[in-house]
């Protein structure tokens, strides 16, 4: 297909350049004004020592050597107009002997490269500065997003969450609940047990929010998901009203991902839940640990699946069969959830309970190398190539070197992302499942505490 | 002639250099605590994990366990930072001018030692310019003050240790003196106002990369109306 002006689509409102530099210093001004990032932006304009560590840790840069893929070069085309334009030293500079000015094809350079970086943040631990570059990424994206340049993929997604059927993958409330229906009939078929999948139960401990795409593309997930509920006996219900976790204002606008995290909360409220379960899903995670931000210290709690998952396991709940799975297997960290060190250790943990022969890939947990598909880009097929070539490079490496058979990504978008990976490098015989897939292998119905009546789950 | 100059450099000129220096950094501090106390009164979330934080920070200051990214030019920088911090400030003949001044002092590292310190600082500062050009990707990163700063910071070091040794120093005395002290001045100048500022801005800067991720509940919105955009359709 025909690429256009940018490398990913585009709808055609993004390619009118009538003053988009005024547009885009607009706001920024607004940006700056009302929420927290003239902060960095100050400090990283005044220290930045362009060491040149960033770069030795960037899995593109290390696949490319472009200069332009080196962190701390792309950090400084938004800092060079913050500089020129909000800084006092900047203006009076600009004001004696010229120089930069903000044009249309200065633009155009960041539309693309803020698009080269999927904001996994690995290079932030290698910055003797402490300088963000993952920040820069996302905020140069909302500034960006202003002016109407956003790849079309995310924007017609966001445009059906808020404005369409309510989910990303447009869903309709009528398709959820057959395909409810159906993964419920395949529990009777397959393991001879009556697990739900509940709708619309009020005052549930749990509201569920996975990718809506598990629905579509992950059955075995959901089944597992609905399997750990059903053998630890876990109050949860799926809301009719708001069912995605899915979150891309996350990847383009802070003004987006309000919304969205707000429609989630709204949801549970409306359902008189206590707290978000969060599926197999990085981003939608990392969006719903916004929640405080948007909704305040009184907002409902967030816990992950697979925190869920290990908590119950810990406490004995989880009744497994004899029979581990031997096939070697080993665990993807999404950035989303791992490079801060919030979830790193619960899946192992899972993991080396069923598994008969798990192996790490290294560097793993907060070093771990980003899918390649991270901040949004996974869902810009136009781009695949690039994911899956230079930006998937290290990882292919990476999972080239485990020999595993099973590669587990708790995350839709890493699924996606490595499976088109794992095809377009010849990994052959790789198969990426979710966390929940193979414990949903190994998990005894027989004797859960479900069979003997709903035991009251401990917090 | 060249003793009236010295005496102007090490007069007025050093105390307006210094003063700007100890007025400009402690401004950078101050506007920097200030923002980040008005950023988390702002935010939405003000839950900020402040011991990962310092822990972060501590680790950036003695950073030793850090070395293994870029191992040559991490080293040298190590060693440059180690010299042209304890030179300065410990060396006998600078406490003997605090002393006299205002009559403070502090234990001496030994001239010898001291020496062995300033030509590290030289051979490193050196060295730091020259990688800079040699690596490829700092080359691409370089503006004129990555070059030109650690060059300026050798100067003191340099001349400071022809001063010390009189004996190798092919210059005049007090010509010699005259560049220790101007070349000094303008370190003091340049700090608050290049990237020489992480001085005082390292120790918080992860706290406010922390703190940028907190933003304001309504920041969105409020910049929607801003724009004109609040019932903009998607």
């Amino acid at each position: 297909m025909k690429k256009g002006k940018y490398s990913y689509f585009v709808e055609k409102k993004a390619l009118e350049t009538t003053e988009r530099p005024r547009k885009f210093l607009e706001a920024f001004a607004a940006v700056l004004e009302y929420s927290n990032y003239g902060l960095p932006l100050e400090v990283y304009a005044r220290l930045s020592t362009k060491c040149s560590r960033c770069a030795s840790v960037c899995p593109l840069y290390e696949a490319t050597g472009e200069d332009r893929d080196i962190p701390c070069h792309r950090s400084e085309l938004l800092l060079r107009v913050y500089r020129r334009y909000f800084t006092a030293a900047g203006i009076m500079k600009a004001r004696m002997f010229g120089g930069f000015t903000l044009n249309d094809e200065y633009l155009d350079r960041m539309a693309e490269e803020y698009y080269r970086c999927t904001a996994c943040r690995r290079c932030k631990a290698t910055c003797p500065m402490g300088v963000e570059h993952g920040l820069i990424t996302h905020l140069s994206r909302w500034l960006l997003a202003e002016i109407n340049i956003i790849p079309k993929a995310l924007l017609v997604s966001v445009r059906e969450q808020l404005e369409g059927v309510g989910n990303t993958s447009a869903i309709p409330v009528l398709a959820l609940k057959d395909t409810c229906g159906f993964l419920e009939e395949e529990f009777r078929d397959n393991f001879n047990v009556d697990v739900k999948f509940p709708v619309d139960v009020e005052g549930a401990e749990y509201v569920f929010f996975p990718a809506v795409s598990d629905y579509l593309l992950e059955p075995d997930t959901l089944m597992g998901n609905a399997a750990v509920m059903h053998v630890t006996g876990g109050s949860w219900t799926i809301g009719t009203g708001d069912y995605d976790g899915i979150n891309y204002g996350l990847f383009y606008s802070d003004r987006m991902m309000e919304r969205i995290v707000n429609n989630v909360v709204a949801e549970v409220r409306r359902l008189k839940g206590r707290k978000v379960l969060v599926g197999e899903c990085g981003h939608a995670t990392r969006s719903a640990w916004f929640i405080p931000t948007f909704c305040g210290p009184d907002a409902p709690e967030v816990v992950n699946f697979l925190q869920y998952t290990y908590r119950q396991m810990r406490a004995g709940k989880i009744p497994l069969k004899g029979d581990k799975i031997e096939e070697r297997v080993t665990y993807h960290d999404p950035c989303n959830i791992a490079r801060a060190g919030r979830i790193t250790e619960e899946p192992r943990e899972i993991l080396k309970a069923i598994c008969g022969d798990f192996v790490e890939m290294t560097p793993n947990r907060t070093e771990n190398y980003c899918c390649g598909g991270g901040g949004g880009l996974v869902s810009i097929d136009e781009i695949r190539a690039f994911r899956t070539g230079p930006m998937g490079k290290r990882k292919a490496d990476q999972l080239r070197a485990t020999g595993a058979k099973y590669v587990v990504a708790p995350c839709a978008n890493c699924k996606k992302q490595l499976r088109e990976v794992i095809e377009d490098n010849g990994l052959e015989g790789m198969e990426v499942v979710g966390l929940h897939d193979l414990l949903l292998k190994v998990i005894d119905f027989g004797a859960g505490p479900a069979a003997q009546g709903q035991e009251k789950e401990e917090k | 002639m060249m003793e009236s100059w010295l005496a102007w450099a090490r007069g007025p000129v050093f105390i307006a250099a210094f003063s700007f220096m100890v007025l400009g950094l402690p401004r950078h501090v101050g506007i920097t605590v200030w923002e980040v106390a008005r950023a988390v009164h702002r935010a939405g979330d003000k839950n900020i994990p402040y011991r990962k934080m310092i822990a972060a920070t501590i680790g950036w200051l003695i950073p030793v366990g850090k070395l293994w990214n870029q191992v040559l030019f991490s080293l040298t920088s190590l060693l440059f930072h180690v010299a042209i911090l304890i030179v300065p400030i410990f060396l006998g003949g600078h406490i003997a001018l605090w002393a006299r001044g205002l009559g403070v002092s502090w234990p001496a590292v030994s001239n010898p030692a001291a020496d062995v310190l300033t030509i590290v600082a030289i051979v490193t500062a050196v060295a730091l310019v020259v990688q800079r050009i040699a690596s490829r990707s700092t080359r691409a990163l370089s503006r004129f003050q990555d070059y030109v700063i650690p060059l300026v910071v050798a100067l003191p070091f340099a001349s400071g240790f022809l001063l010390m040794h009189p004996s190798v120093n092919p210059f005049t005395y007090n010509a010699t003196f005259f560049v220790h002290v101007m070349s000094g001045n303008l370190l003091f100048v340049l700090i608050p106002i290049t990237k020489l500022s992480h001085i005082a801005l390292l120790p918080g800067v992860q706290i406010v990369s922390e703190v940028a991720w907190h933003w304001p509940p309504d920041a969105g919105s409020k910049v929607a109306v801003a724009l004109g955009k609040e019932s903009e359709p998607i």
